[in-house]
């Protein structure tokens, strides 16, 4: 047995089959062409992304400016935080004290260091930095300094009264050789000196 | 691949992309075409409507509402352009008429396949049967035939009743067999 419903839907698709095959008409050309050129005239500009939105902000003059003077400013701030101490406020003890002051808390754990003079801290450097050799010809300037501080200062020359005293030791002992050379390196030293006269009156005394 | 929906190019066509538009207007503008002038039997004033429908599609923001397709949002707008054309030259709404169904429902005698194949083929005949049917009828069986629209779809296009849209059209397909039947030679 066939479904009445089922032959009924059949027949009506069948109907509308037949309508669309022998149908025709079509919108003029010009229509298309009209419609057409309307819709690709007056097409909504795209969007652009976030990052293509960036790149043009910054081919702009204005924008340029902007970022060269933040860009400029921050290399400032960069090399100012970054330049080492002078070496005077490092020498003086109360530079010193400041400098260990302001760094106590960055310094609390590491070890005492060996130096005699402390090389210069700069505030922004790591600790780790400190350990290695000059990374820049800034922090190599700024270590010389120290390096001189640390030599130990040459021994002081003796008085002319001392150098005197030391040559009428040596003649007392029966050294006449090495009291002639002293007294010879004495009158270069002291060449307005009449350095034998002298010595008579240190050895009446 | 699958071709994209009509939802996703005219989405692409609001984003900026113009061939989005070319392809939507290619699988639409004729059964558009052919709809509005089987509706309004005036090939100019078809052509108005379509290219005032178009234009409006182009120039809008809005899109397709709820679960409305774009098929049927295309269909209604170029239907409320027909009518509001109608309104503004004072001419009476054919498709507002109260019509009985049962009134001009006659008894389907020639449902049968073999009676389909004999059906006219002729354009003049196949138009004339169409404008031979009240304009509700007509309307529904346009929005099946051109628009490919289901007859819920009709039905929330035209604002009828699922039951009434159904009737209208089984009776316009029963006018329709029945006008354009042809003798078959014995």
């Amino acid at each position: 047995m066939t479904d009445p419903r089922h032959t009924q839907d059949s027949n009506d698709e069948l109907l509308i089959e037949h309508f669309r095959q022998h149908t025709s008409g079509e919108p003029p050309a010009s229509l298309d062409a009209f419609i057409l050129a309307t819709a690709r005239r007056e097409a909504p500009t795209p969007t652009p992304s976030l990052w293509q939105r960036w790149l043009q902000a910054c081919q702009r003059p204005r924008w340029q400016m902007a970022f060269a003077t933040v860009a400029g400013v921050a290399l400032m701030i960069g090399l100012v935080l970054r330049s080492p101490v002078p070496h005077e406020e490092l020498a003086s003890p109360a530079s010193m004290e400041f400098s260990a002051d302001r760094q106590a808390p960055a310094v609390a754990a590491a070890p005492p260091p060996a130096m005699p003079a402390p090389a210069p801290i700069t505030p922004i450097a790591p600790q780790g930095e400190l350990a290695r050799a000059p990374a820049s010809p800034v922090q190599s300037l700024a270590e010389k300094p120290a390096a001189k501080m640390s030599k130990p200062a040459p021994a002081a020359l003796p008085s002319l009264e001392q150098g005197l005293m030391e040559i009428l030791r040596l003649r007392e002992a029966g050294e006449s050789k090495a009291a002639d050379e002293k007294l010879l390196a004495l009158q270069k030293r002291f060449p307005e000196e009449d350095l034998p006269a002298r010595l008579e009156a240190l050895r009446k005394r | 691949m699958d071709s994209p929906s009509d939802e996703a190019l005219l989405s692409r066509y609001r984003s900026g992309d113009g061939a989005a538009f070319e392809a939507l207007y290619a699988r639409h503008r004729q059964g558009l075409y052919r709809f509005l002038v089987s509706l309004s039997n005036k090939a100019e004033l078809a052509e108005e409507v379509f290219q005032d429908t178009w234009l409006s599609l182009i120039r809008s923001t809005s899109e397709p509402q709820g679960r409305a397709s774009f098929r049927t949002w295309l269909f209604q707008i170029a239907r409320n352009r027909l009518i509001d054309h109608w309104r503004k030259h004072g001419i009476h709404n054919p498709l507002h008429d109260s019509y009985d169904e049962q009134l001009h429902g006659q008894p389907d005698d020639s449902a049968g396949p073999e009676q389909l194949l004999s059906l006219s083929r002729d354009q003049a005949r196949l138009d004339s049967a169409l404008q031979n049917l009240p304009e509700d009828q007509r309307e529904v069986f346009l929005l099946r035939l051109h628009g490919e629209l289901e007859v819920p779809q009709i039905a929330a296009l035209t604002g009828a009743p699922l039951e009434t849209v159904k009737s209208r059209l089984r009776y316009a397909q029963q006018k329709l067999r029945r006008l354009l039947a042809e003798e078959v030679p014995a």
